[in-house]
């Protein structure tokens, strides 16, 4: 084992069933809170299918297993570059919806909003890595 | 980055799967180091090293970057 690296090891096989179950009892919850009982339940039944499926596939892909057990200092480097892909993605829609609003003469909320609220939280971000780095 | 990982893990009769585990990351890993795909931290780099008796200039060929 190589002293000052992560161990592969770190979460159980069942995290994102779990978390996923978790995640659709919280949806379940603000949906029977809204009123809309069996869009919640369609929810619980989807992301425990989804968390369950997952947690079974752990010991087929190693893609899979990234996400649940198995994290070495790679994949946590294609973790890192997916999850930057998928926020600049998310960026990229939310500045064309922000756009899209206001050429129909709408105010912008809340694109306006989360997009200050990303600029902040990667200014932030950069002082604090820079800090710490 | 060109490097003996191979060279060194066949002329001891490893598997990936074996070295993965002494190195504690994934077969998938070692696979891609052997086949200059991925750089291996400095961490990871100097235990491959360790692992077969040579330094780290002798693993890793760092002329061709």
């Amino acid at each position: 084992m190589i002293r000052g690296c992560s161990p592969a090891i770190t979460r159980s096989r069942w995290f994102m069933a779990v978390f996923s179950f978790g995640l659709g009892l919280a949806l379940l919850a603000v949906n029977w809170v809204g009123g809309q009982l069996v869009g919640g339940v369609i929810s619980l039944a989807i992301l425990t299918a989804f968390g369950l499926l997952i947690s079974l596939l752990t010991g087929r892909s190693e893609t899979v297993r990234g996400l649940t057990i198995g994290r070495d200092e790679r994949f946590a480097q294609i973790d890192l570059r997916a999850t930057a892909v998928a926020g600049m993605v998310v960026l990229g829609t939310m500045i064309v919806a922000w756009m899209v609003a206001i050429a129909q003469g709408r105010s912008g909320h809340p694109y306006d909003w989360l997009l200050a609220i990303s600029g902040f939280t990667y200014l932030l971000a950069l002082a604090f890595f820079r800090r710490i780095g | 980055m060109k490097n003996l990982v191979r060279t060194l893990r066949t002329e001891r009769n490893l598997a990936q799967g074996q070295l993965a585990d002494a190195m504690g990351v994934s077969r998938q890993t070692i696979n891609s180091i052997e086949n200059e795909r991925y750089t291996p931290s400095l961490p990871l780099a100097m235990a491959l090293a360790r692992y077969f008796g040579v330094t780290v200039e002798e693993m890793f060929d760092d002329q061709g970057l």
